[in-house]
Parts: C-alpha cells; sequence; structure tokens
C-alpha cells in the first residue's frame, strides 16, 4: 500500500467537512495512509480554466511540485481537483515545450515541475489499492435490498484521453463499490447525465432541467438514495431539490451520500457519528431502515 | 451582422498545432449538439456546432460577445460530453477554453468567473475557511488545513500575467 499526499480540495473542507470526516474514516478503515499537505486551489477546470489557462496550469503544477518535494502521489476526494491536477500533470510530463514554459514560470518561486508522482481519483485507488473483496470483507454493517443510483459525474473520467480511467460513458466501478456494501446499484437511463451544476454558475433554468432529468430517471428506476464521487454533484443534488419544487412544483426528498459514507456505514459508523444530519435531503428515514442509525 | 475577423480567426486555428488541426476536421455532423446536456435545455440558446463553425469562419461577434438571449461560449460547463463523441476527435471544449479566455479579457465573462478568479488570486483557495466551519471542523475533530503560502501564489499568478486580465489584489483597509 502506498502512502498519499491527500488533496481534499476547497469544498469539501471548506464547506462540506462532513465529506472529509467520512473520507479519513474510511482511508483509516481500509489502511490508505495519507498526509496532508499545504495545497493551494487545484484550481476549478470549470471556473479558473475559462478565466486564464495560463495561470490555472502553473498553479496546479505547484501543487504538483510540493507532492513530488513529498516524493508521495496524489489522493483526491474531488472529480474537479482531479481533473485539474491530472490534466496539468500528463500535459507537463508528455509535452517538453509546455514544460519548459511551467518551469521557467515556476523558477519564480523556487520551484520545478519534474513529473515524479501520479494523481488519482479515490475509486480509483479503492479499487486498485484495496479490492472490491477486500472491502466487502470489512463490512459489518450491509445495505442488502438498498437500491442506488450511481452518479458518477464527469471529471471523474472524461476526457477519457487524458484520465485513462473507468469507462467515460459507462462507468463502473462506483457500481463495484456500492456493491461491496450490499445494496443494489439500479440501471438508470442519465446515469452519465452530468449534474448541471457548472451552467447553473451562469443561469439557474437550464441546472434545474438537467437537475430533474436525472432525478427523475433515477426515481422511476426505484432508486432510494443517490452514490456520488464529487463534492460539487453532491450540492447541486442534496442543496437543489428545493429549487426543483420552484421550477416544477414537484416535492424531491431522494438522500444523496457520498461513496465515503455510504462506506463508513457499512463498516459500522453511525448517522449521528457522521454528522449525516447536515445533509439538506435528509437521509435519516432511509438509514433506519438499515441500521445505520 | 457578423463579420469575419481573420486576425481572430488565426488567433484560434493558430494557437497550437493540434487544435487548428482538429478543428479543420469537423463536419458539422451535430452528435456534439446532441449529447450535449445545456444544449438539449435551452432550445437553441447554446449551440457547440454552431460555436465550431463560427470559430472555423472566424464569426468574432458570434462568439465573444453577450448577444441578447443568448449564452455564445458561456453555456459550455466543460463536462466533456462532446469530445467524448465527437466522431472526428475534435477537441471541441479546449477550443471553448480558449474563446472563453478570450471573452474575458474583453470583460465580457459571467460575474461568477471572474469573482471566483479574484478569490483564488487572493487566497490561494476559491473558499476560504469560514470561522463557524473551523468550529464545525474542530467538533468533528478534523485536523487543520494546512495554510496556504498566499505570497508564492501571488507571485506566480503575477508572473502568468493574470493580474493584466483582472487587475491586481485589492489591497483592504488595515484593521482597526
Amino acid at each position: 500500500m502506498t502512502d498519499y499526499n491527500l488533496f481534499p480540495g476547497c469544498v469539501i473542507p471548506n464547506r462540506l467537512p462532513y465529506l472529509e470526516d467520512s473520507a479519513r474514516k474510511t482511508f483509516e478503515k481500509l489502511g490508505i495512509k495519507t498526509h496532508d499537505a499545504p495545497f493551494n486551489c487545484c484550481p476549478d477546470p470549470v471556473g479558473f480554466q475559462s478565466v486564464h489557462h495560463k495561470s490555472w496550469m502553473a498553479l496546479s503544477a505547484r501543487n504538483l511540485t510540493i507532492a513530488e518535494q513529498d516524493g508521495r502521489s496524489i489522493v483526491s476526494i474531488c472529480n474537479g481537483c482531479t481533473q485539474t491536477l491530472k490534466m496539468v500533470n500528463e500535459e507537463l510530463k508528455h509535452d517538453d515545450d509546455a514544460k519548459e514554459e511551467m518551469n521557467a514560470i515556476l523558477k519564480k518561486i523556487g520551484r520545478e515541475f519534474k513529473g515524479s508522482v501520479e494523481v488519482k481519483h479515490f475509486v480509483q485507488v479503492l479499487i486498485e489499492d484495496v479490492g472490491v473483496e477486500k472491502i466487502a470483507e470489512q463490512v459489518t454493517n450491509p445495505f442488502t435490498g438498498m437500491k442506488v443510483a450511481c452518479h458518477t459525474g464527469c471529471h471523474y473520467s472524461r476526457p477519457s484521453s487524458v484520465m485513462q480511467w473507468d469507462d467515460p460513458m459507462a462507468p463502473k466501478f462506483l457500481r463495484q463499490l456500492v456493491e461491496a456494501t450490499g445494496a443494489t446499484a439500479v440501471d438508470y437511463d442519465e446515469e452519465v447525465l452530468c449534474c448541471g451544476a457548472g451552467v447553473g454558475n451562469v443561469e439557474e433554468e437550464p441546472a434545474m432541467h438537467i437537475l430533474k432529468q436525472k432525478m427523475d430517471s433515477a426515481i422511476a428506476a426505484g432508486a432510494d438514495c443517490f452514490v456520488v464521487v464529487c463534492p460539487a454533484c453532491f450540492q447541486q443534488l442534496d442543496n437543489n431539490q428545493r429549487t426543483l419544487k420552484k421550477y416544477f412544483e414537484k416535492d424531491y426528498n431522494i438522500p444523496i451520500l457520498y461513496l465515503t459514507e455510504l462506506l463508513a456505514l457499512a463498516f459500522g459508523h453511525k448517522y449521528e457519528e457522521l454528522s449525516l444530519k447536515l445533509h439538506r435531503a435528509r437521509p435519516q428515514a432511509l438509514l433506519e431502515k438499515y441500521n445505520a442509525v | 451582422m457578423a463579420v469575419i475577423d481573420f486576425e481572430f480567426r488565426n488567433s484560434i486555428i493558430q494557437h497550437k498545432e493540434h487544435l487548428g488541426k482538429t478543428l479543420a476536421y469537423c463536419y458539422q455532423c451535430a452528435t456534439c449538439s446532441g449529447v450535449c446536456p445545456v444544449a438539449q435545455v435551452t432550445k437553441g440558446r447554446y449551440n457547440p456546432r454552431k460555436l465550431i463553425l463560427n470559430s472555423l469562419l472566424g464569426l468574432k461577434d458570434n462568439l465573444l460577445l453577450g448577444a441578447e438571449n443568448n449564452f455564445n461560449i458561456w453555456g459550455c460547463q466543460v463536462c466533456d460530453t462532446c469530445d467524448e463523441m465527437c466522431p472526428q476527435n475534435v477537441e471541441l471544449t479546449e477550443v471553448f477554453v480558449l474563446l472563453k479566455n478570450m471573452s474575458v479579457k474583453e470583460g465580457q465573462a459571467p460575474d461568477y468567473y471572474t469573482t471566483q478568479a479574484k478569490f483564488i488570486q487572493e487566497h490561494g483557495k476559491a473558499i476560504p475557511l469560514a470561522p463557524a466551519i473551523e468550529r464545525r471542523r474542530d467538533q468533528m475533530n478534523l485536523p487543520k488545513a494546512p495554510k496556504v503560502d498566499k505570497k508564492e501564489v501571488q507571485t506566480l499568478l503575477k508572473e502568468t500575467g493574470l493580474e493584466d486580465i483582472i487587475g491586481p489584489v485589492e489591497k483592504k483597509e488595515e484593521a482597526k
């Protein structure tokens, strides 16, 4: 098992700390050793990259040099951070001109990109370093019978030319991890549809239409909850069920769990302990059925 | 009526060698518009196929300027679905990132984008730690987040030229 530098990002530690808590508990249980480091913003592949591509690359490269100094690869618990760090890491590793240009900039702060570490999404670490069978062995509180709509989100595996992980249009590893807890991953039409958070930064209405499409499809397939692996998706799905009511006069109340929350619950942690009451769509009633409260 | 701007056209197709090459392979099949989640729900207000066509033609006004009731490039949420499905491997998202960068320079970016960039420039993070969250982290026994070296981040962003685009870090009045 490798030691990693944990890249928690901005959204999770500074807005949704309960997700970080569940990730740390899950990693500890599974023997994934992580270290904290003074990383800056990844930065956001949707926002900051669109403002100034070169600055986006430079800030990302700075993070990579911090991990290189520590001699540890990065495990990220956010899709956006994973995509930014991996895209820049791969470009600088494979394009000598880009690397030269970036190192001339990094020199001003006494840093140099070498290309000696990897960047991994935590789903990849769970699958490759631990494995589905070993995770299933640790389950003491199974979720047999619970129907889960898996939502990997966009930046988890796209663009596949760079991300090189899972199937970008038919992802399977999140489903395997969910099923390791005894739950059933349901098939639903809109599984690879984006959550809509990105366009929500510019205009709310289209973001709500996309979210509704996603939610209706999962609910029609009989899902009891969603399981997600990205904090932007988590916020869009959890915070905006009330907004959906405003647009469509329809009640939505479907719990959204982070994968690490589901795993921590399956390993015996409880509702209160994981601060699950902080979710907007309360998962209490659902989790009571599975002795997780 | 939109007018062809050759200089603008060249700045896109010559930006990077591979970008111009991939653009030229677009045969306007509209797979991108068909799979784009935003195009599906905006009734023609956002259309990636047209954005690629306008890029090839150099119709600057159709791309960068915030025409009434039109997202232009700002409807793109970088979900990378179009790149994944394009039969000609046109790197649409990369083209749109370039166009967005140009749009920012012309002062046409939606507020969200420049506000976030200013936060990152000032704090080194898109979301700085709030005291209420800090207390919550303590209650959860989460470790203190390591401090970001803001000075180093700002030096780096000066070097990349971000200041020329969004301005320098705003000086706050000294706390009394």
